[in-house]
């Protein structure tokens, strides 16, 4: 019949999925994009399905996201943030999420600093489990919502060339990008300096680059990164002002760019570092629409793991 | 210990890499001490053609966690399990609660050793005071109370000069030091081997630099004072070169390496199982082929388990906060034989020496081989005996193995310490 | 392959067609003005036979009202008690439905969920002034007090059969097969 069998009641990162599955994903997102665009924001799809967020690293924006998603869907919604948690008194991790369970929760979205937490929850609770990003592990949604918002300006992923520059080291926005765009045929370039951009990215078909020029003359869409200053305290770089001068995006820099490249950023933007203000709200910014694209693939997937829970 | 009841071993293949034998024959047992045959009068025969009788199996790196964390590991439960893996001396580290830094410490563990232990138990004792690098431990002291060897394992002395002073003054007791190396202004947190798949996981990284500047150091002492040391579950390629190169310039450095480095990578942590977390951790294939490439030339003479009891629920955690180490003493021969026997790496004699010959050169023993009147420490090995490890046999209290569930070819199916049977899988044999 | 057993041929279910259009026209044609009144097909066989119901209408009465397609995964009960999830469809309602006499139209109409869902969706997307149901088959089977105001061939079949319509790339291929639920 065509029916694609989603058998996931998990999604924990890119590195698992088959292509058909990030595209099966990004398919459905099309169609939840449009629920937000309608007057009535909100369809019936997991009425009286109980999801936490469960925050154990603060997080603004894509918490926000998901509890949006979960509200469009019209889920009932608790959120435990790491303060509020009993994790400072002591308990396991999984004793607090085997607490949690016991509620008769169905689904758990986690986000947590240490990378791999929610794979150990995954394997040890029944409901399903939402990564909202592991440390520098993974980030599934956003690099599901960066690949959504390429194809929908780009038509296609396929031969696309991406350039994403910054903290590659610590960053699970990457990494998570970066499984997403080979699995679906796009050329990834990294960049940034060479203390924070490994070269045993290479090993899996990445070219590694830190020249910021050649890192994006020919790029279809460039994707920055935020640079957060501790990394200048442990030494990885002299300076913040040493990092923009000559990995950061403004005036000057981005006349290598190609004249229909798209520039992203998962944000929040340090402005003037990695990006300057008049390329951010300049018009080959997609950044906003990013983050209206993340609702709709946050909806798509909770959607998809909601249906197979059960199993 | 000894057991007074006459035993005949029939039928075993013998080999003895001490005295460089291997031959069918027939080993006689009486007062816990190796005996001609015909000596005996009525002695229990047990069978064993087919199977292989080795001098008792060492293991010179166990952490038996008592005193201070029974929970994980007892004097008892460890030993049972030095014995269910075919070993019948351990050399015990000294990274207790309290650590054995003074002489009342290590009589605790030899007098525990005593009463409840099923296999020799050989305490090792600190380097440096409450393992803290900064001052030197009552090394004399300790020695006297029947120290074998000194070690800060699990910590390094990371002042050069300490070490040096520490290196020269053991010397002059005859006590071998057992270094962990790790520069510790490298480690920044690091969880894994540094390398691609830290990279690809998101994993805060451990540089193979680290462990190497210190194998440095320590050969540097080495040559300088004459003192002996052995480097601790060498992990790295050059380590292992660097070991290499100053053995042959004749420097009094050894070195070991464990199953779990010789058998497994860093690839393995994506499952992120805490049971891959050891320190050092496990490398990338090429460091484990120089592994392998160090102990078929000899580079490499000793084969340790680093057993490193932790509870379940020490390990059931994030990665990033579960303690380092894995249980080691019920696996070690099965994973050894598989990978460096059955493979054709090394001998079955050569297998044997680095449980063997190699870890006895070190700590001095000299009553190990299977000569008539030294004592009945024996190993018996199927080495064809294919099995899967389930680690909920496990005698160890812990069952934090990296193993579990994996199968593999041949293991010890008997343990005779001082002429007593203190393990057997053999026919007959209650279990 | 299931075992299939034929019911309906072409030239059947293009009489029952023919039958379904003209029944509409006769409600719909001079009281409402064509633009006032729209089709939406269910996916996925909703949505051919809403085509070729427009056809038919254009035939009878020389007016094409608009056609809407509308997917109800979304809206579905039974989300998690399934064994796989349908792929959701494209969903596309080219015109405000306020005010609007819409006629739903799906192909097999049996226990009424899929048409509660469909309420659901469609009433989400504004107020219509009134809501028809076309189907091309009844077979009975309701489990919800849901009726087609138009309904081309009502069939009795065991209760654990399952009805399924077939449309091929051309106005001249169709067909109704009949088979066992559980091989579908």
């Amino acid at each position: 019949m065509g029916d694609i069998a989603w058998h996931r009641k998990d999604l924990l990162s890119i590195y698992d999925l088959e292509s058909e599955e990030i595209s099966l994903i990004l398919d459905t997102a099309e169609e939840f994009k449009k629920v937000s665009e309608r007057n009535v924001k909100k369809v019936p799809a997991l009425r009286g399905k109980t999801v936490v967020n469960f925050f154990v690293e603060p997080s603004t924006r894509t918490r926000m996201s998901f509890e949006l998603a979960e509200h469009r869907l019209s889920a009932d919604i608790v959120n435990i943030a790491a303060d509020s948690s009993s994790l400072r008194k002591g308990e396991t991790l999984l004793d607090t999420v085997r607490n949690i369970e016991a509620l008769q929760i169905d689904l758990i979205v986690i986000r947590h600093s240490a990378p791999g937490a929610p794979m150990l929850i995954a394997k040890n609770i029944s409901c399903g489990v939402l990564n909202a990003g592991d440390g520098a592990h993974a980030h599934p949604t956003q690099a599901l919502l960066d690949l959504f918002t390429i194809r929908e300006k780009k038509g296609r992923l396929r031969g696309l060339k991406v350039t994403i520059i910054g903290d590659i080291l610590h960053s699970r926005v990457a990494r998570s990008n970066i499984w997403g765009l080979l699995k679906l045929g796009a050329e990834v370039t990294l960049a940034g300096p060479s203390t924070l951009v490994p070269r045993d990215f290479e090993k899996i078909g990445v070219r590694v680059c830190h020249d910021l020029r050649s890192a994006i003359e020919d790029a279809d869409v460039v994707n920055l990164l935020r640079i957060q200053h501790e990394r200048q305290r442990a030494g990885f770089f002299p300076s913040v002002n040493e990092y923009a001068r000559f990995f950061g995006l403004n005036e000057t820099t981005e006349k290598y760019l190609k004249p229909d490249a798209l520039v992203m950023h998962p944000g929040p933007i340090n402005r003037g570092v990695e990006l300057a203000s008049t390329v951010a709200d300049g018009p080959r910014s997609v950044i906003l629409e990013q983050v209206t694209n993340g609702l709709a693939v946050r909806m798509a997937v909770l959607f998809l793991v909601a249906g197979c829970m059960n199993k | 210990m000894s057991d007074n009841s006459e035993i005949l071993l029939v039928g075993g293949r013998v080999i003895d890499p001490f005295c460089k034998m291997d031959m069918v024959m027939d080993i006689g047992i009486a007062n816990g001490v190796i005996t001609e045959p015909g000596k005996l009068k009525k002695p229990k025969k047990i069978k064993l053609h087919g199977k292989v009788i080795a001098p008792g199996f060492i293991d010179m790196h166990v952490h038996l966690r008592e005193p201070g964390n029974t929970a994980a590991e007892t004097i008892r439960s460890g030993t049972m399990a030095a014995a269910a893996g075919g070993f019948t001396s351990i050399v015990a580290m000294p990274n207790t609660m309290p650590p054995a830094d003074t002489p009342g410490t290590v009589e605790y563990v030899r007098r525990h050793a005593e009463s409840e232990g099923v296999v020799r138990v050989f305490p090792c004792g600190c380097m440096s005071k409450g393992l803290e690098g900064k001052e030197m431990a009552a090394l004399g002291s300790l020695k006297r109370a029947g120290v074998v060897a000194l070690s800060d394992d699990g910590r390094c002395i990371q002042n050069h000069e300490l070490m040096r002073h520490v290196v020269e003054y053991a010397a002059s007791f005859g006590l071998p030091i057992l270094d962990h190396c790790e520069d510790e202004s490298f480690k920044a947190n690091g969880v894994m081997h540094e390398g691609k798949w830290s990279v690809l996981l998101g994993m805060a990284g451990q540089a193979a630099a680290s462990e190497e500047l210190i194998v440095a150091r320590d050969i540097i002492l080495s040559r300088q004072t004459g003192g002996k040391i052995h480097i601790q579950h060498i992990s790295s390629l050059a380590s292992i070169e660097q070991v290499r190169q100053a053995r042959a310039q004749g420097i009094n450095i050894t070195a070991e390496a464990t199953p779990h480095h010789l058998a497994l990578t860093d690839e393995c942590v994506k499952r992120f199982d805490a049971n891959h977390k050891m320190n050092p951790p496990l490398r990338s294939e090429e460091d484990r082929q120089s592994i392998i490439a160090g102990l078929a030339d000899g580079t490499i003479t000793v084969i340790a388990t680093d057993h490193a009891p932790h509870t379940t629920t020490s390990k059931l955690v994030e990665f990033d906060y579960a303690p380092f180490g894995v249980v080691g003493l019920e696996t070690a021969v099965p994973v050894c034989l598989h990978h460096l026997y059955h493979t054709g790496v090394l001998s079955l004699s050569e297998l044997i020496a680095k449980f063997t010959v190699g870890p006895a050169e070190i700590l001095g023993f000299e009553d190990r081989a299977l000569a008539i009147g030294n004592p009945a420490d024996l190993t018996v090995l199927d080495i064809d005996d294919e099995f899967t490890v389930d680690a909920t046999t496990f005698k160890s209290l812990s069952r934090n193995t990296p193993f579990d569930g994996m199968s593999f070819r041949g293991r010890a199916v008997a343990t005779i310490v001082a002429g007593r049977i203190v393990h057997s899988l053999l026919p007959g044999s209650a279990r | 392959m299931p075992e299939k057993v034929k019911l309906c041929n072409n030239f059947e279910i293009k009489a029952a067609i023919n039958e379904i259009a003209h029944s509409i026209v006769a409600e719909f044609h001079g009281k409402t003005p064509a633009k006032e009144f729209a089709l939406i097909g269910i996916h996925r066989q909703g949505v051919p036979l809403a085509q070729r119901l427009i056809s038919s209408i254009e035939q009878h009465s020389g007016k094409c009202p608009e056609l809407a397609q509308l997917d109800i995964s979304m809206y579905r009960d039974d989300i998690g008690m399934r064994n796989s999830l349908p792929i959701i469809h494209e969903t596309n309602i080219p015109f405000d439905v306020n005010d609007m006499a819409v006629i739903l139209v799906d192909d097999v109409l049996s226990s009424g969920r899929t048409i509660r869902a469909a309420l659901d969706a469609i009433t989400d997307y504004g107020r219509p002034k009134l809501i028809r149901l076309a189907v091309l088959v009844d077979r009975g089977n309701r489990e919800f007090p849901i009726r087609a105001d138009y309904a081309g061939i009502d069939l009795t079949v065991a209760q654990d059969s399952k009805v399924m319509v077939e449309f091929g790339q051309s106005e001249n291929d169709s067909s109704i097969y009949v088979t066992d639920w559980d091989k579908a």
